[in-house]
């Protein structure tokens, strides 16, 4: 029995290895679901900051600010892989082809996001309301960097 | 002292210079983002008040502020660029020039009431339709932005030509309301037309908030979300 296990994780590992290089439609699928699942956390966030700022709950917030952090670290530049360009994940991919080419200008657009989205998590553990929406501004803004240099508009 | 006329009237002036007001905000807060882009919204319906106020003054305003009288035809345009246009008001290119911007900032506001930017912005209309459309017209909406330079760019060029190659002044009858020369002065637009048009105006704006739209159901308390 245990070596059979042994086979199996051996076989997995070797098919893991094989299969470093993500699928694109994969790779684009989870692309949307980060920026999906950081977009339900904003609206949250808005909804307690502007929205209706009797709702605020510190600790709420923080939940929601520390998933938005959370996705801005993991790395997601792994998730645009070659052939990614294109092609269709939950809907079409809306990225534009110089994401691709222009390392500098992503880098540029991607580090001013994560640095936002982590300061977001370190005020939002502070609780001060006021802080928190001005931050929140301020990391719609390199949402903002972003789509607006490197996101086609749907047709 | 030289002959003038009365050309523009006031409702016609303070449409203009609030609509250059509202129209610059629109754009700075637009580009910036972040919070302002609550601001965008709210100078968005603004913005409609004013050009619902204009479309009413363009029927039942003073002379020149009438749509029938500049309506431009290709037969007026071509008068006009040889030269045999005789006329007060906008001329058949300035006209339009005149209903361009207001058919783009139309264009704009339609799109925009309905546009979410993926990021935590939804306009004031956006429950009225699925995020696909309202995608969509958030793309043309900032398709039209592109096209308001170009209008808004030809416009104030335009501006600059007449005064300072044809030595024709147009800003000052924009701020005065008294253009030099012969013709007839603007005469009705009275204060009915005003109050009518004005309450078009607030009627639009009211709709374009979507105050009049059901609440959403109140966010559960704190305590009532699964601690999961």
């Amino acid at each position: 029995m245990k070596t059979k296990l042994l086979i199996a994780a051996l076989g997995f590992a070797i098919a893991g290895t094989a299969s470093a290089q993500m699928k694109p439609e994969d790779a684009i699928k989870y692309r949307q679901a980060g920026y999906s699942f950081m977009s339900w956390n904003m609206g949250k966030l808005k909804g307690m900051l502007v929205d209706n700022p009797a709702s605020y709950n510190k600790d709420q917030a923080a939940a929601a600010a520390n998933a938005i952090a959370a996705i801005a670290n993991s790395g997601m530049g792994a998730l645009y892989v070659p052939g990614s360009d294109k092609g269709v994940g939950y809907k079409e991919t809306r990225v534009k082809p110089e994401l691709f080419t222009d390392k500098e200008g992503v880098g540029k657009v991607a580090i001013a996001f994560n640095k936002e989205a982590n300061e977001l998590a370190k005020v939002a553990a502070a609780g001060d309301a006021a802080a928190l929406k001005a931050q929140f501004g301020k990391v719609g803004e390199t949402c903002k960097g972003c789509h607006d240099k490197f996101r086609k508009d749907d047709k | 002292m030289e002959k003038r006329y009365k050309l523009w009237d006031l409702p016609t002036r303070l449409f203009h210079w609030l609509l250059v007001l509202c129209v610059v905000a629109a754009v700075v807060t637009g580009q910036i983002g972040g919070n302002l882009i609550d601001w965008h919204a709210r100078i968005g319906i603004v913005i409609v008040g004013l050009i619902g106020f204009r479309l009413v003054w363009g029927l039942c305003g003073s002379t020149y502020a009438r749509f029938a009288q500049f309506m431009p035809s290709p037969a007026r345009i071509k008068a006009y660029l040889s030269g045999a246009w005789q006329g007060a008001g906008h001329n058949p290119l300035g006209a339009l020039s005149v209903l361009g911007l207001l058919g783009l900032l139309t264009a704009q506001l339609l799109t925009g009431l309905f546009a979410n930017d993926d990021i935590a912005f939804t306009g004031p209309l956006y429950a009225l339709i699925d995020k696909d459309l309202s995608d969509r017209l958030a793309g043309l909406h900032r398709l039209g932005a592109n096209l308001l330079f170009v209008l808004v760019g030809l416009h104030v060029a335009a501006i600059a030509f007449y005064g300072h190659v044809k030595k024709h002044n147009l800003v000052k009858p924009m701020v005065t309301g008294w253009a030099e020369g012969e013709a007839e002065s603007a005469r009705g637009g009275g204060l009915a037309a005003f109050l009518l048009a004005v309450a078009v105006a607030v009627l639009l704006v009211w709709g374009a908030s979507g105050d009049w739209l059901p609440a959403p159901p109140p966010a559960p308390p704190a305590s009532a979300a699964p601690a999961w």
